[in-house]
């Protein structure tokens, strides 16, 4: 991975792991908002302005990647380089989930 | 019947622009058409609270961009000098984040830096370039017509307008950005 790209993404913000994680499966802006509403049970919103801009910025530095065009929306999907970055960050989250629960980690 | 009125807001006033919108939209007066630098187009409508939101993107906006917008609730309804018109009825709205066409800091700051490349470096360059060596310069020559008095208070009046500007508006946006940087 290239060293800009790990300063950028690791680790990255909220809005960014999010959209990173629904882009798993193809899809668009407002639906990649609404899957993260319904997810955290309205507790994380991406807002239009915050979302055109995260996914412009991921697809220049190849995190996703552009499907195709449907009714107007652009759809996406994560990239091979998206996927190294989500997984760095899942392994992340996991340590900082399990040390703040008390757990020590052994690798 | 529309009505027409002057206001004029800088590049950092973005978020008095939006208030003053809302404002408006209560009092019955809806924006139709806004022409730079300072006109402003309502139509009459029925008082209601409607949320004014400017995005900038300066022509830089994909053809999926205001369909987002829309997918979101955001009327689009107008362009004016690279920033993006939206509104949206408050009463549509289910929570106050909803109010916000950005949802973090960073986009904000984003926006901000937009701004200050595209639109306050241009006008340094004008400034440094044009209106103070125009200015020295019509002070050092003077013509047997008399035209020089007018060249004279002209780039004067250029020159402070433009401080002012450069000023005004670096102050502006450098308070705007330091609020939203994290300590």
């Amino acid at each position: 991975m290239e060293e800009r790209i790990r300063r950028v993404y690791c680790p990255m913000t909220e809005t960014g792991f999010y959209i990173l994680f629904c882009l798993q499966e193809p899809q668009h802006g407002y639906g990649i908002g609404q899957q993260v509403k319904q997810m955290t049970a309205g507790k994380v919103t991406i807002s239009p302005g915050t979302m055109y801009g995260t996914l412009s910025k991921m697809e220049n530095d190849g995190l996703i990647g552009f499907v195709r065009e449907e009714d107007k929306r652009k759809l996406y999907c994560i990239t091979a380089q998206g996927r190294e970055v989500l997984e760095l960050e899942i392994k992340r989250i996991e340590r900082l989930y399990k040390n703040s629960q008390g757990e020590w980690i052994n690798e | 019947m529309s009505e027409m009125k002057i206001r004029f807001f800088t590049i950092s006033d973005y978020a008095e622009e939006e208030a003053w919108l809302r404002d408006m939209h209560k009092k019955g007066l809806k924006l139709v058409k806004m022409t730079i630098p300072c006109f402003y187009f309502f139509e009459k409508c029925e008082p209601e609270d409607v949320v004014y939101r400017l995005d900038y993107k300066n022509g830089t906006e994909n053809s999926a961009y205001k369909q987002m917008f829309l997918d979101y609730g955001w009327e689009y309804f107008q362009q004016c000098a690279g920033w993006l018109y939206f509104r949206k009825p408050a009463s549509q709205m289910e929570s106050a984040e909803e109010e916000e066409i950005f949802s973090d800091n960073e986009s904000k700051l984003d926006m901000i830096g937009h701004v200050i490349k595209t639109r306050m470096l241009p006008l340094l360059v004008i400034f440094f370039c044009c209106v103070v060596p125009q200015l020295a310069r019509v002070f050092t020559v003077s013509s047997p017509d008399g035209s020089d008095v007018f060249f004279r208070v002209f780039f004067c009046v250029m020159f402070v307008l433009y401080l002012y500007l450069l000023v005004h508006c670096g102050l502006k946006l450098k308070k705007i950005r330091k609020s939203l940087e994290r300590v």
